[in-house]
């Protein structure tokens, strides 16, 4: 009778036995528990490591051990040549890189940190280092980047993203500066000056024009139109020239400046031109940046805003007839940057932060850092140009001028404003550009801004 | 006195032999489920390790702000509140929803349509069989990236011959307007999909008696009497395993959208997958995000139980 099945039988067999057997879980509720405690105490896990004493006798020298050195992939090959070289000259302390690849870099790192098992040192998106000192997670190397004979000499936009209240959370690690190429082969034969790179939009669009009017499938102007990290990091600092910003307010307080933004409203302006009157690549409406910058190699463009890394590895008669210049403001007079590339960072909960800042130092010593172009990358510090520097890299001597004009905002919400597939910097400026609406472009521009700061602070 | 249970009254009337082995029956019964925990405690194991540990760990992470960096807090049910509230969710679903409307039927249709023209044996079925199926093989991120420089304006195939065909002037910018991307998408899911279900559709036919055929052939059977007839009835529940297949990867589409199209132009292609990844891994809220999953788990769910008893064998 007990193991009947109607529901009457069940309700005397339950009327038998005793509250204490009928509380008792099922056998399968029983093994959910265990479950669950282990989900909660891995929560637990969330605890901020300790601080790390940097002012500690003998911090940052003749360290030993192994230091965990996390990468990204596109930095990597300059991270790898500078630990290869570390490791030859020091025998009681290695570092060990880990390529991390670039998309899921800022994931793994914040797992790894939310674990308590982080790696000793990072080689962190510089753009994305704000996010993790603000959540207090970097140790403060405050005392250690005051006591560094370079210190001025470092690039003053990538340091300023290690800043927080005036104390340094890092250090620029290698840079990945963003200029304007231009093909003077094309300039020669379009009647201009080889020599004389534009230098406002005016200038930009007269000279489009002028090379588009070579035909045969050549353009003018080229930009990567559906790739929002690519637009951000060559576009902005045209703006940014203008002293102008998008995000104003310190980190986890940004406002938007769309709306009003004249600087802003002529970028967009320039660019739509650009694409209405045919003088950039077609190819631009479809860029995902995963073929950026091929067309300009192939000789086909004219002039095309890109970091040094696509362009580094062209034959020497292709880079014989290229020149390369800042990004101009909109009407001329100064040019910027962006101070794109990696910054170094000792995560709070590093098992060997000496070892990891000795390594630091190695890598910011002038000798390392004129390595970088060989990686496709630029020197954080200025004063690497030296003469036979600028006879090897003519190119990297020449942004390394610029180094001073560079300029990355320090913010908590550069990924859901400027880097996000749909968000609203990329939608802002398919609107303007390419549906030729600039003004209503720019005024669904503001609140997207405005909703995706909010959504990023919250 | 006691009186006797059905047990004892058995047993006596089997005899001693047969009381025998009722005892061992009996013994047997008494034993049974903790031999049987036993034998299973390796496969829940597996199970809890894998499968409730993680559902336990992503229900507590959904009653939380988590975010991917910095502390949290319990928010208790306001992830799932807000699901109603965000528009991007909410498109995202319609979206996911259009997509799946869209490729289910034609999946099915094909894969039935390639199954019954490769399901004999004769000379260069193997072949044919092959060739539909190798799109699966060679899997759907592949393709995608095939697809998408296949589709470039001026450099694709597709622009190219189109263009050769004078249907269009080979710049078509298929993947930034949403109808177009859409539609390029879909194309490239059912050519990739209908394999699958033709390779499930070609083993549940063969299944099928031959003599059912033979049968209806002496009866005057057309073709497709005997497709309407036979196969289709008897095809009922490898249909709905296809089915479910489908559905269940339309649901979770993630792969395709997010090389060809980025979810855009705008948010206008974002599955609710594509969705749940940008809310996770660019916006940075895990704890919205897996209360995203587990309601789409649970929609899967429902939609994959309403599907199997609509469809068994036996309605």
């Amino acid at each position: 009778m007990r193991i009947a099945s109607t529901g009457h039988h069940r309700t005397l067999v339950s009327r038998r036995i005793p509250l204490r057997m009928r509380l008792r879980p099922h056998p399968g509720t029983l093994l959910l528990l265990p479950a669950l405690a282990a989900a909660l105490g891995l929560a637990g896990c969330a605890a901020p490591a300790p601080a790390i004493k940097v002012t500690a006798p003998g911090f940052g020298q003749n360290a030993t051990g192994v230091v965990q050195f996390w990468d990204r992939n596109t930095t990597a090959p300059f991270g790898q040549l500078l630990v290869n070289r570390f490791n030859a000259t020091h025998k009681n302390l290695k570092v060990v890189l880990t390529p991390v690849q670039d998309t899921q870099y800022v994931t793994k790192l914040a797992t790894a940190i939310r674990a308590g098992s982080p790696p000793d040192l990072v080689g962190i998106d510089d753009i994305n280092s704000t996010l993790f000192i603000y959540h207090k997670v970097f140790t403060d190397l405050t005392p250690l980047v005051n006591a560094l004979p370079e210190k001025n000499k470092l690039s003053p936009g990538a340091l300023n993203l290690t800043t927080e209240n005036g104390h340094y959370y890092g250090t620029p690690y290698v840079a990945d500066m963003s200029v304007l190429w231009y093909n003077k082969a094309l300039f020669r034969r379009a009647g201009l000056d080889p020599n004389k790179p534009p230098a406002t939009y005016a200038e930009i669009l007269s000279d489009a024009r002028k090379i588009k009017a070579l035909g045969h499938g050549i353009y003018g102007f080229a930009f990567a139109g559906r790739c929002e990290g690519c637009l951000g990091f060559t576009i902005l600092p045209d703006i940014w020239a203008t002293k102008t910003y998008l995000l104003y307010g310190r980190p986890g307080s940004e406002r938007a400046f769309i709306a009003g933004n004249v600087p802003l409203r002529q970028t967009l302006t320039v660019y739509q031109q650009l694409w209405a009157e045919h003088l950039s690549d077609p190819e631009s409406r479809v860029e995902t940046g995963a073929t950026w910058g091929q067309n300009f190699l192939a000789g086909k463009i004219g002039m095309m805003a890109l970091g040094y890394g696509p362009i580094a590895p062209a034959p020497a008669t292709f880079l014989a007839q290229v020149g390369v210049t800042l990004l101009p403001a909109p009407d001329g007079g100064a040019s910027a940057t962006f101070d794109g590339g990696a910054n170094f960072g000792i995560p709070t909960g590093s098992r060997n932060p000496s070892g990891a800042w000795e390594f630091v130092k190695f890598a910011l010593q002038q000798t390392q850092q004129s390595l970088a172009p060989s990686a496709g990358f630029e020197p954080i510090r200025s004063d690497v140009a030296t003469p036979a520097f600028r006879a090897k890299y003519p190119f990297v001597a020449t942004m390394l001028a610029g180094l001073s004009r560079g300029y990355a905002p320090k913010t908590i919400a550069y990924n859901t404003t400027f880097n996000q597939p749909g968000g609203p910097w990329l939608n802002m400026f398919t609107e303007a550009v390419f549906d030729g609406k600039v003004e209503a472009a720019i005024h669904t521009g503001q609140g997207g801004f405005t909703t995706a700061l909010d959504l990023a602070k919250s | 006195m006691a009186q006797p249970t059905v047990a004892k009254q058995r047993a006596a009337s089997l005899g001693p032999v047969g009381a025998a082995r009722s005892k061992r029956r009996k013994a047997g019964v008494v034993l049974q489920p903790k031999v049987g925990m036993l034998l299973v405690a390796p496969a829940f194991l597996f199970v809890a390790v894998f499968v409730l540990f993680p559902l336990a760990f992503a229900i507590y992470i959904s009653l939380t702000n988590w975010p991917l960096i910095g502390p949290y807090h319990f928010a208790g049910l306001h992830n799932y509140a807000a699901l109603g509230k965000d528009p991007g969710f909410l498109h995202s679903v319609l979206f996911t929803l259009l997509y799946t409307g869209i490729v289910t039927i034609p999946i099915l249709a094909v894969g039935y349509g390639l199954a019954v023209l490769v399901r004999s044996n004769r000379r260069g079925a193997v072949f044919l069989r092959t060739a539909f199926f190798l799109p699966y093989v060679v899997g759907l991120s592949t393709l995608s990236y095939i697809v998408l420089l296949e589709l470039q304006p001026n450099s694709g195939a597709v622009n190219f011959v189109l263009a050769k065909l004078h249907l269009t002037n080979g710049g078509t910018t298929w993947l930034v307007n949403t109808n177009l991307a859409l539609a390029a998408t879909c194309v490239l899911v059912i050519w990739f999909a209908s394999g699958l279900t033709m390779v499930l559709l070609i083993g549940g036919m063969q299944s099928i008696s031959g003599d059912l055929y033979e049968s209806a052939d002496v009866e005057g059977a057309s073709w497709l009497d005997k497709e309407r007839y036979i196969t289709l009835p008897l095809l009922r529940p490898t249909i709905a395993l296809s089915l479910i297949i489908s559905i269940i990867g339309s649901f979770l589409a993630f792969n395709q959208f997010f090389i060809l199209t980025q979810g855009g132009p705008g948010t206008s292609t974002f599955t609710v997958v594509m969705w749940i990844y940008q809310t996770a891994f660019v916006q940075l809220h895990v704890g919205a995000a897996t209360a995203m999953s587990l309601v789409l788990v649970a929609v899967v769910g429902l939609i994959s139980a309403v599907q199997f008893l609509l469809l068994r064998e036996n309605t």
